[in-house]
């Protein structure tokens, strides 16, 4: 049975806990607290460790889905589990304050991960119309890390089929590229 | 808009003051935080070197981990949490009907009961701080 790490993360408020709730087999692991910065996000709870939750793709596939706390001052947390993961399914909520560079921090912070399997965006909120809209991360992308080779899909982490199909687009991503490596490996001078 | 708990001067002053009377009953305290349970300083007393910020989002994560496994194995929310190390114990616990953690370094010669019953004492002192002086309750999680 193969077995892979993905991480979730992204800002406080994108969706990471829901999301992890919505593809786990097993009861999560959650980790929340009273949110005392209600100014920032206004929700009750916040994670402040981790959440854990795991899912079976197939006959053969034992996904853990890890998620870290939004918030930088828990980066501790992020070291930890950056090093156990090998992919990395990022939140973003549209509606975020300068959210399109949140992205592009989130991803600068957590770039290993790109170079251990694969990263996949998935936009939240962007049914409220207030936001940036999903173009605008995908052309950010482009112009400011044309390195990072990221899919980009709006979802709604409350949605298991939203879910499931970036879980999967991560998961083909991260294969393929283990299967292409030692051709790469070969082929470098 | 209601103030944050790691805001509030009431909170910031209480706290510190019953921090100071935890290392007069326990000298061999020397570094004690009372941080928000979602990982915000409130204050600190301190005699060594520490990046207090960081020790406040490490206490709240350990509180709520060790919470996680004490509802994983049913046996309800941890109580307190010790850190053993030959150079000293960190005990922390959550100040009673408040979701705050109270937590403190002591030197390794202390024994664990006496810097145990000095961090559940303070605690409560607290607890009853808060409460004489309006300290608004923030509602605590409940899961």
């Amino acid at each position: 049975m193969a077995e892979h790490v993905i991480l979730f993360a992204g800002p406080m408020g994108a969706g990471k806990t829901t999301a992890i709730r919505s593809l786990s087999e097993i009861d999560v692991v959650s980790t929340e607290a009273a949110n005392s910065e209600r100014h920032v996000v206004d929700k009750a709870t916040t994670t402040v460790a981790l959440d854990y939750g795991e899912i079976t793709l197939g006959a053969e596939d034992k996904v853990r889905l890890y998620g870290v706390p939004g918030q930088k001052r828990f980066d501790f947390m992020w070291s930890i589990l950056k090093k156990r993961a090998r992919g990395m399914i990022m939140l973003i909520n549209d509606d975020a304050p300068d959210a399109v560079q949140t992205m592009i921090d989130y991803l600068d912070d957590f770039s290993e991960l790109y170079d251990q399997g694969g990263v996949v965006i998935g936009v939240s909120r962007t049914d409220l119309g207030v936001g940036p809209g999903l173009q605008a991360y995908t052309a950010a992308l482009a112009e400011q890390r044309p390195q990072f080779i990221a899919p980009v899909f709006g979802v709604d982490p409350r949605d298991e089929n939203h879910m499931r199909t970036v879980l999967m687009t991560l998961i083909a991503n991260i294969e393929m590229r283990a299967m292409l490596a030692p051709a790469a490996e070969a082929a470098a001078p | 808009m209601t103030i944050a708990l790691h805001q509030d001067p009431a909170a910031i002053e209480e706290g510190r003051a019953a921090l100071a009377g935890m290392g007069e009953i326990s000298p061999s305290m020397v570094y004690a935080a009372l941080l928000t349970d979602d990982g915000f300083e409130i204050v600190h007393v301190t005699r060594i070197q520490t990046d207090a910020t960081r020790f406040a989002s490490m206490s709240s994560s350990i509180q709520a981990l060790s919470d996680a496994v004490g509802h994983e194995l049913r046996i309800g929310a941890s109580d307190y949490v010790i850190i053993g190390s030959a150079q000293g114990h960190v005990i922390q616990m959550r100040v009673p009907g408040r979701p705050v953690v109270l937590a403190a370094l002591f030197q390794s010669h202390e024994t664990l009961g006496k810097a145990l019953s000095t961090t559940r004492v303070t605690a409560e002192r607290i607890s009853h701080r808060f409460a004489a002086s309006s300290v608004p309750a923030m509602a605590a999680p409940n899961f």
